[in-house]
This record gives C-alpha cells, sequence and structure tokens, in this order.
C-alpha cells in the first residue's frame, strides 16, 4: 500500500491540472487478479503476491524477521539493516523489508551468513546505544533489548579503548507529552515517517550525517499534533518516551485491561495499564475498523485527569454550601426533593461520558415516577423524522468505509480535533487514493489538501439545489461520504441545515451505483450520544426550559449546557458523577460515581458501534457504579428497579435495542428512503440563516479539554499551555485563521 | 455368575462407620451430647470465658439441633466422631479461648443480601 | 520478746514516717505498701525519693508520687536523673551529684501512651486519589 505514496504527488499534480471531477469519475474497475508469486522461505514454499516484500513473505511463512525501522503501517525506509537475509544467488545479505520478491527466490532466515549479519548489525547498534536499560522507561517492552536477546551476539567487539565515550546527543525538548533521550535514538525514522505520513504534521526531520545524524525538530519546538503520542509506541527504543509516564512504573508490573475510551465519540481501543488501583497509563489496542493503532492525545494523556477533583463522597447543598456526607442522608435528600415536586416535572440529563447501563437506569427510574423527559447535552434537530430512524445520527459509512471513499464533503465539523482518529483515516485515504475532499465550515488545518467552500448557509443551499461546483464531483463519485458534525447543529436554526444536508445526500443516494453505500454520516462528539439516542434519550436540552423542570438528574451532564440561568431558577439539580465540575456545582445533592476506568460499562461510538468498556480499577471512596447509584436510589423512592445485577441490565438494553446485545458490531441502518420522506412531509419555511456553520474547535488548543476528565488533567493543561507558546514561536507553523 | 454378582450389588450394604442401625447411632448421638453437658462447666471454668454454663449448655443444643435433619447413619456416625474429637481438645485445652468462643461467632458480621444493603456496603 | 518490740517500733516509725494513722492508710491505698524511710530528694515534678537500706536490695529506694498524679501514676514519671539512682546505675542522687545541664536538654515528660495525648501515627504518603472541594459559597 505504501508503494503507492509517490503516486500520490502525480495524483495531486493531475488535481490542480484536471480538475475535481475528473479524478472522480476515473474508473474504479477492479484490477485482474495478479498471478501469485512462488518463494521458498527456508526451504518452505508459499505463494504470494507480486511486490509483497520478501519479510511479508517470511512472516505468511511464520518466520518473523528482526526489525527496527520496518513498520506495517509507515512507509518502508530500509535503514536500520536489522532484517538482513540470506538469498540464494545474492551476494550479499539483503534488506528483506525493501526487497519485493521474485519468483523462485530462496530465502534463508536462519543461516550462517544472515546471523552473522544480524549479530553484526546488532553490534553496530549497540556500540552507539547507551547501557542505561535499569533506568530507561522502555526497559522490558524495548524492541533492541528484546532483538538484541534473540538474535544478537554474545559479546561486542567495541572496547572503547581510547575512552573516548559513546555517542552522545542533546535532549529536545518537543512538547509536555513526549520525553526525549536522543543519545538512545538508533535513527529508525519510525518517527519521522508516522508525522509527515500519518499525523500530517512535518515537524520531525534529520539533521546531520553519519554519526552526526540527530532526529529532531532542527530548531526547538513543540511537536504539534493531536496524534503526537504514538510516536512513544513507534519508537523501538527508549528515545521517545511518554513524559507523564516516566520513572512511575515497569511494563511487567502493570496489569493491563481492555478497555474503550470515552474522549470523543470514535470508542477508540485502549489498555488500561493498572497497579496498584491506580492507572498508570493508555495504550492503544489494535483494532482495523476503528482506530488502527493508534490514539489521539486526549486518549493517552488525560488519565492523570482520573485522579483530581474526583467527587469521592456525597454531598448535600445546607444554605447554599456542599457539605459531604454519607449515602443514607444523601438518598433521604433526594427522596425529600422527589416528594415536593410534581412527577411530571422530573428530568433526566445524560452528559457527555454516559454509560449506557447507567443511561437506561435512569430513564427507567424516571419514567417509573412519572417524568417523562430524558435528554443528552448535544442538540439535534427534531422537527423533522429526527431520531426515529438510527441512520439520521450516526456515521453511517463506518469508518473502515472512509477509505473506499471517493469524494469526501465535511460540513460544519473539524474531524481533526472532533476525532482524530477519522480524521487520520481520511487522510490514509487521501494518501493511498484520490479521493477529493470538500470542506464546509471552517478553513481548519486538516493535515490534507481540501477544496474550501466557504462557511456561510448559502454555500449548503446551493449544494442542496445542485448549482454549486462541487455537486458536479459528487454526482459523478462513486462512492461519495457526506460527514456533517453536530456543532453546527446546536441553534436553533439546525434544522434548516440539517435539511439542506440530508437533501444532498438523498439526491445522491437516488443515483447511486453501488446501492448499498451510505453516503450521510453524522459525527458525534460525545462518547454517550449514539447510546443515548438508541436508548430513547431527547437530544439537546432545551425541553428543560420548556417544562419548567422542577427537578433535574445530571447524569455526568458537565458541558455547561445545563445552568442555573438557564432553568427553571427554582428547579433542584441531582448530579451524579465523577469530577466536580460545572454539574456539580449547580447541584444540591452530588452522588458520586465512576469514571470509564472504573466500570464494567457500554458505550455506542459514533458509527453506533456497541462497545464494552472493563473496569480497571474501582471507583475512589464512597464513589459507586453509575448505574448501582440509581437502582440503590429507585428504591429508597419506592419505584424499585427490576434489575439487580449488570447481566439484567444489559438484558434490559438488550430488550430495548438489540444492538446492544452485539458488541464490537456495526448494524447497518436502514430506511434511509423512509427517513428523508418523513422529512419531507413537513414542509418548513425556507430561512436563511446567516451564522456561519463552523465547528467550535479550530487549533489545537482547543482540542485538549472538553470533558470532565481532560478538564481536571494537569498534562493536557501543560499541552494548552505549549500550543499557546508555540504561537509566539516563529519557527512554529501557524494554524490557520480561523 | 452374572446374575450372583448382580443379585450381591443390589442387596450390598454399605460400610458402616460406627453404627450398624439407628438405635445405635441414637444412643452414640445421645452419648456425645451427655459428655459435652457434663464438660461445659470444666470448659467455661477452664477457659475463663464470658459464658455462663446455661448459656454453654443452650449453644450446645443448638449446634446439636441444627443436625437434626440428618437421617444417613454414616453422617451420623461422621459428625459424632468429629464431634468426640472437638471435645477431646477441648477438654485436654488443646484449644485456645478464641477457639471455643468460635462457637458463638460473636465478632462475625452477617454479610448483606439485598442490593440496598451491599450498596452501603461498598462496592461488591 | 526483742523481735515483738522490734515490729513494734517499726510499725511506730512507719506510722510517725506516713504522717499518722490515717495518713498510714491513705498511703496503703494509695501506693499498697508502706515503709519508712529517709527523704533522699525531691525533684521539680513534685516526686520524692525515699532510702532506707533496712529493706533489702531492690526494696531500699523508692518513689512516691505527688497526689497530682492521683490514683493514675506512671513509673515514667521518674525523671532520667533520678531514673540511674533508682535503678542503682549509680549511688549519687541528683542532689548530690547535679547532672550537668546543657542547653539541648529537653523537658522531662512521661510516656503518654494510653492517655488521650498519646502519639497516634498518621500516612505521610501522599493519597492517589485528590478529592474535590466544593468551592465555598459567597453568601
Amino acid at each position: 500500500m505504501l508503494r503507492l505514496w509517490p503516486l500520490r504527488q502525480v495524483a495531486k499534480v493531475q488535481n490542480v491540472l484536471g480538475g475535481l471531477t475528473q479524478i472522480a469519475t476515473k474508473s474504479t474497475q477492479p484490477a485482474p487478479a495478479p498471478e501469485l508469486v512462488e518463494v521458498f522461505i527456508d526451504d518452505k514454499q508459499v505463494f504470494v503476491e507480486p511486490g509483497t516484500t520478501v519479510l511479508q513473505a517470511c512472516a505468511v511463512a511464520g518466520v518473523e524477521i528482526p526489525r527496527f525501522c520496518y513498520h506495517d503501517r509507515l512507509s518502508i525506509a530500509g535503514n536500520c539493516r536489522m532484517c538482513l537475509v540470506e538469498v540464494e544467488r545474492s551476494p550479499k545479505p539483503v534488506a528483506s523489508c525493501a526487497m519485493p520478491v521474485m519468483k523462485g527466490m530462496k530465502v534463508k532466515t536462519d543461516s550462517p551468513m544472515t546471523r552473522k549479519a544480524r549479530e553484526g548489525v546488532m553490534e553496530f547498534l549497540l556500540m552507539n546505544h547507551p547501557l542505561d536499560c535499569p533506568i530507561c522507561d522502555q526497559g522490558g517492552e524495548c524492541d533492541l533489548q528484546d532483538q538484541s536477546m534473540a538474535f544478537g551476539s554474545d559479546r561486542s567487539r567495541f572496547t572503547d579503548n581510547a575512552f573516548t565515550g559513546k555517542r552522545a546527543v542533546e535532549d529536545k525538548n518537543i512538547g509536555p507529552l513526549i520525553k526525549t533521550i536522543m543519545t538512545r535514538c538508533i535513527q529508525c525514522t519510525r518517527c519521522i515517517r508516522f508525522a509527515s505520513e500519518i499525523a500530517g504534521v512535518d515537524d520531525l526531520g534529520t539533521s546531520g550525517r553519519g554519526t552526526d545524524m540527530q532526529v529532531g525538530t532542527y530548531v526547538e519546538k513543540m511537536f504539534k499534533s493531536e496524534l503526537s503520542g504514538n510516536v512513544i509506541d513507534l519508537c523501538p527504543v527508549g528515545a521517545l518516551t511518554s513524559k507523564p509516564y516516566a520513572f512511575t512504573a515497569r511494563p511487567w508490573e502493570i496489569r493491563k485491561v481492555e478497555s474503550i475510551d470515552v474522549m470523543d465519540a470514535v470508542g477508540s481501543n485502549i489498555v488500561v495499564g493498572m497497579r496498584t488501583n491506580e492507572v498508570m497509563r493508555v495504550l492503544p489496542r489494535v483494532n482495523e475498523d476503528i482506530n488502527e493503532e493508534w490514539i489521539s492525545d486526549k486518549t493517552r494523556f488525560a488519565y492523570d485527569g482520573l485522579k483530581r477533583q474526583r467527587l469521592t463522597t456525597p454531598f448535600i447543598n445546607v444554605d447554599g454550601q456542599l457539605v459531604p456526607t454519607d449515602w443514607e442522608t444523601a438518598f433521604v435528600k433526594v427522596a425529600e426533593k422527589v416528594k415536593k415536586v410534581d412527577p411530571k416535572l422530573i428530568a433526566g440529563v445524560a452528559g457527555s461520558t454516559a454509560d449506557a447501563e447507567a443511561m437506561v437506569c435512569l430513564k427507567d427510574m424516571i419514567n417509573r415516577l412519572g417524568g417523562e423527559l430524558l435528554c443528552t447535552e448535544d442538540s439535534f434537530p427534531l422537527n423533522r423524522s429526527g431520531i426515529d430512524f438510527r441512520s439520521n445520527y450516526i456515521f453511517n459509512t463506518t469508518i473502515g468505509g472512509i477509505e473506499q471513499a471517493d469524494v469526501v464533503l465535511l460540513i460544519g465539523t473539524n474531524p481533526r480535533l472532533e476525532a482524530p482518529l477519522i480524521n487520520a483515516r481520511i487522510r490514509k485515504t487521501w494518501i493511498h487514493s484520490e479521493v477529493c475532499v470538500g470542506v464546509l465550515g471552517a478553513p481548519v488545518d486538516l493535515s490534507y489538501e481540501y477544496q474550501y467552500l466557504g462557511d456561510s448557509f448559502i454555500v449548503l443551499k446551493d449544494l442542496a439545489a445542485g448549482t454549486h461546483p462541487m455537486c458536479k464531483a459528487l454526482a459523478s463519485a462513486n462512492k461519495p461520504m457526506i460527514i456533517l458534525g453536530t456543532d453546527c447543529l446546536q441553534g436553533t436554526e439546525n434544522g434548516v441545515i440539517y435539511n439542506a444536508v440530508k437533501d444532498i445526500a438523498e439526491r445522491l443516494r437516488k443515483n447511486l451505483k453501488h446501492k448499498d453505500w451510505k453516503i450521510f454520516n453524522l459525527l458525534q462528539k460525545n462518547a454517550s450520544q449514539v447510546g443515548a439516542l438508541d436508548l430513547g434519550y431527547q437530544p439537546g436540552v432545551s425541553g428543560l426550559k420548556a417544562l419548567q423542570a422542577e427537578l433535574i438528574f445530571l447524569l455526568g451532564a458537565d458541558a455547561g449546557t445545563v445552568s442555573k440561568d438557564k432553568i427553571n431558577p427554582s428547579s433542584s439539580v441531582i448530579y451524579i458523577g465523577h469530577h466536580g465540575d460545572y454539574g456539580a456545582q449547580i447541584a444540591d445533592v452530588v452522588l458520586p460515581a465512576a469514571a470509564y476506568t472504573e466500570k464494567d460499562a457500554i458505550y455506542v461510538n459514533t458509527e453506533g458501534r456497541v462497545q464494552l468498556a472493563r473496569q480497571a480499577v474501582n471507583p475512589p471512596g464512597m464513589a459507586r457504579h453509575d448505574w448501582k447509584i440509581i437502582r440503590a436510589l429507585s428504591e429508597i423512592l419506592g419505584v424499585a428497579l427490576p434489575y439487580d445485577k449488570l447481566a439484567d441490565v444489559r438484558a434490559r438494553l438488550g430488550e430495548i435495542s438489540p444492538t446492544f446485545d452485539q458488541p464490537g458490531q456495526v448494524n447497518e441502518s436502514g430506511f434511509e428512503a423512509q427517513a428523508y420522506q418523513l422529512q419531507t412531509e413537513i414542509k418548513d419555511p425556507i430561512v436563511n440563516v446567516n451564522t456561519a456553520i463552523s465547528p467550535t474547535m479550530l487549533k489545537l488548543k482547543d482540542f485538549y479539554m472538553t470533558d470532565p476528565i481532560s478538564r481536571a488533567s494537569l498534562t493536557m493543561a501543560k499541552c494548552i499551555q505549549a500550543c499557546k507558546e508555540s504561537e509566539k514561536n516563529p519557527y512554529s507553523k501557524q494554524e490557520a485563521k480561523a | 455368575m452374572a446374575t450372583n454378582r448382580l443379585v450381591q450389588q443390589g442387596v450390598k450394604q454399605v460400610k458402616p462407620l460406627l453404627s450398624l442401625d439407628r438405635t445405635e447411632a441414637r444412643r452414640r448421638v445421645l452419648n456425645l451430647y451427655k459428655a459435652w453437658y457434663r464438660q461445659i462447666p470444666y470448659t467455661v471454668n477452664a477457659f475463663y470465658i464470658p459464658v455462663t454454663v446455661k448459656q454453654g449448655r443452650e449453644k450446645l443444643r443448638e449446634l446439636f439441633m441444627k443436625n437434626k435433619h440428618v437421617t444417613d447413619i454414616r453422617a451420623i456416625d461422621m459428625l459424632v466422631i468429629k464431634g468426640q474429637m472437638d471435645l477431646v481438645e477441648t477438654a485436654n485445652i488443646w484449644k485456645q479461648r478464641n477457639h471455643v468462643m468460635m462457637f458463638f461467632k460473636d465478632t462475625v458480621n452477617p454479610k448483606p443480601t439485598d442490593f440496598l444493603s451491599k450498596f452501603y456496603e461498598g462496592n461488591d | 520478746m526483742a523481735s515483738i518490740i522490734k515490729v513494734i517500733g517499726n510499725v511506730r516509725r512507719i506510722i510517725s514516717h506516713n504522717n499518722g494513722i490515717i495518713g498510714s492508710f491513705l498511703k496503703m491505698f494509695r501506693h499498697d505498701d508502706l515503709k519508712w524511710g529517709t527523704l533522699v530528694g525531691e525533684d521539680k515534678y513534685g516526686n520524692k525519693y525515699y532510702e532506707n537500706n533496712y529493706y533489702f536490695f531492690g526494696k531500699n529506694r523508692w518513689v512516691s508520687y505527688p497526689q497530682s498524679s492521683g490514683f493514675d501514676f506512671d513509673a515514667s514519671e521518674i525523671p532520667p536523673e533520678w531514673h540511674r539512682w533508682m535503678h542503682y546505675m549509680t549511688d549519687d542522687p541528683p542532689t548530690k551529684v547535679p547532672l550537668p545541664q546543657r542547653k539541648w536538654m529537653a523537658d522531662h515528660t512521661m510516656n503518654l501512651t494510653g492517655t488521650s495525648r498519646e502519639y497516634v501515627p498518621y500516612s505521610t504518603t501522599r493519597p492517589k486519589i485528590q478529592s474535590w472541594v466544593p468551592p465555598k459559597s459567597s453568601d
């Protein structure tokens, strides 16, 4: 796949010359299947596709070749020389990662020549690598350590007779997330390739030659990317390590719990590293359908927010001051408040990190009490078919599906900051295919080239009417995609924008050649949103004001959408959540709950994929699991919910929506035509929207603090500080003015 | 031959532990009870436990009645054997005070069973 | 006969030493012991130290705690300079050979274990989780 890298440059030239339509109309007829090539790996016959590298062929044969610079998802550099193997009738050992297979090639991966080559390379590498493994954070998970044990020699000829010392390189400061110990660098250039290929930031590079070669930014500046943390995983040695994690734990002490991230709606698969009931770090877990093997910096580094500003005891409001109390008192206080109000005026609001179990419990409890209003924080137009059809509010194409798209239209969204991994997927598609991207919204830096269409509603209306030049490209596309952000749907005119986008999607859908291809995508920002809508929550908190709700349950609602001036001033607020943030400050009763690493919970990502997060540590202090709090409270209120165990709650979830019974899968949504017809039945007067269609997150510094966990995180605060400083740095690339 | 073996198996008695019939088992139980009953004043005195002789005898009765549903002679015999062992250990002061007090379970907090109590108690 | 006289003489000395019959009775009640001897000295805390070599070694030196200690007196009320005399480390009481006073010497305190002022160890490690403290209301 990475062979196509130079082709991209050609395509770019064509793009400039021929315009958009030419590319979009290019035939995507699959090439006839090429004949397989027969190669022999250690006399074992395997058949691989032509163009495969020797290293990949070896992997097919079940032989793993040691490597440092080669990585599946990056382009081939071939500079570490660790993957040398002997090929018959070749005078020298060849670098298997860069050598394509040839017919009848006979590869010897364990011959004396191969072994000698490896030992020689390893000896050279270790000659200039410090022996500081005992104080190195990579120790225990270091490729150099492992491979020197497996493939290196047991002695070295390096004696340093002149006592000149090993090569030493000055450490670089590339921001608050990545710690560099450049003496340990073996110049595999993985980080450089990651930065320029995946992250799309050409910040890293090499300077100097030979022994003076250094990896770095040349001038001191921040490695300014939302995916920067991934170079820590990529670095085969301890040259790039995590700054917040430095010297805190060793990999063999850490228990690894496979979980799900809730910082954005992508639902990245993560591994939570736990030691002594404390989250030590967060690492990515491979899931080709979602995050491949990357995670965003917020996912990776916001975990220290789990240890600050935590609610560890219930609070009740006594004379305007929250005072700590015990569970019984807090429950009694809630019961008093519930008794006082009309049950119809009880409402619930689910926040951005609420799990499905808690949401269904809250909904069931409030419904049993007699209340009907349950809503989420993010607004969504309800004036048409709204949330009746799942295809209206999920990312229908799926994240993996982006790679097949040939035209992508982004409306009112900045995927780079709202969902960095979806942006990385679009960038991957942009590199490997000839996808054309159009952006309607703010002219932000998306790390790939796009056609900017403006940010006014008139452009959207033109697109809907089919008079815009972009419409030609869209209409001739085989697999067009429209990604609508939620930021532009927060206003009162959201229905008009939404309808216009739906009009574009419907017109494209009617003329689509691939009938099962999904065009319309909604890019959610909150991890809880799709799950909440699946469970029948109403989007947006406008209902609270309309109902004049007297008693409001906040389930981790911390975005500030519920505040004293936006609700009935006489209403009481009961906050169930894990951080002392906006919600807890306006609450009359605060019930401490568990954060996402502290509970077994179900989250539904923006694709509608149900995923299970696993409990890594215990909730702190007197905090309890969210659903248990609501279950216990319901008993106090006399409307005991009929489930005592997590399995029972999940069975209840399955009753409401069968998708909850199928974790890890995306259920294809349908009924686009019906959803659209329902929309058109009620005619809206076409109004002109004067406000610009624009996402709220424009610059990298907006990315770091979006939810209570990341707002409590010191690391994230440092990132914002560093971003602000880098704006003053004349050598730092300035982000586009918004 | 085969039928013979089958008949043998059919009428085969399980090997008794001590008693051959219910009467004998009952006698053994009563003997053990009496032995314990007579030992209790000495036990209370020797171990210096905060229990009166009357309380001790009530506990003895309670512990015996706990197994009154047992009808299997072998099971009864095994319980008698264990009770006998316990008695010997108590009488010879091989036990310590706390071992005797363990009969009374005065420091054991029963685990909550309903959801709300479990919730107040802690995280599972 | 002689022994009877000796006993009577001892009883008389004890009674006179302990301020009469009532005094002896109170002394017996408080200290569970009645002795007579010479007052060797008194420290600044009010402890009185006696000696009488008529009693056998180990019983011939004793202390009488001040009334302020009540019935709850403790052997650790004896300051170190008297401690060495009481424990036969030396035969010279601090009244005869006073201990050199250094400026770093702290005042003696009894062992406070078991009292309300006892030392209770506490954790000095930082808590893993920092709890939220609700903001103080302005009104």
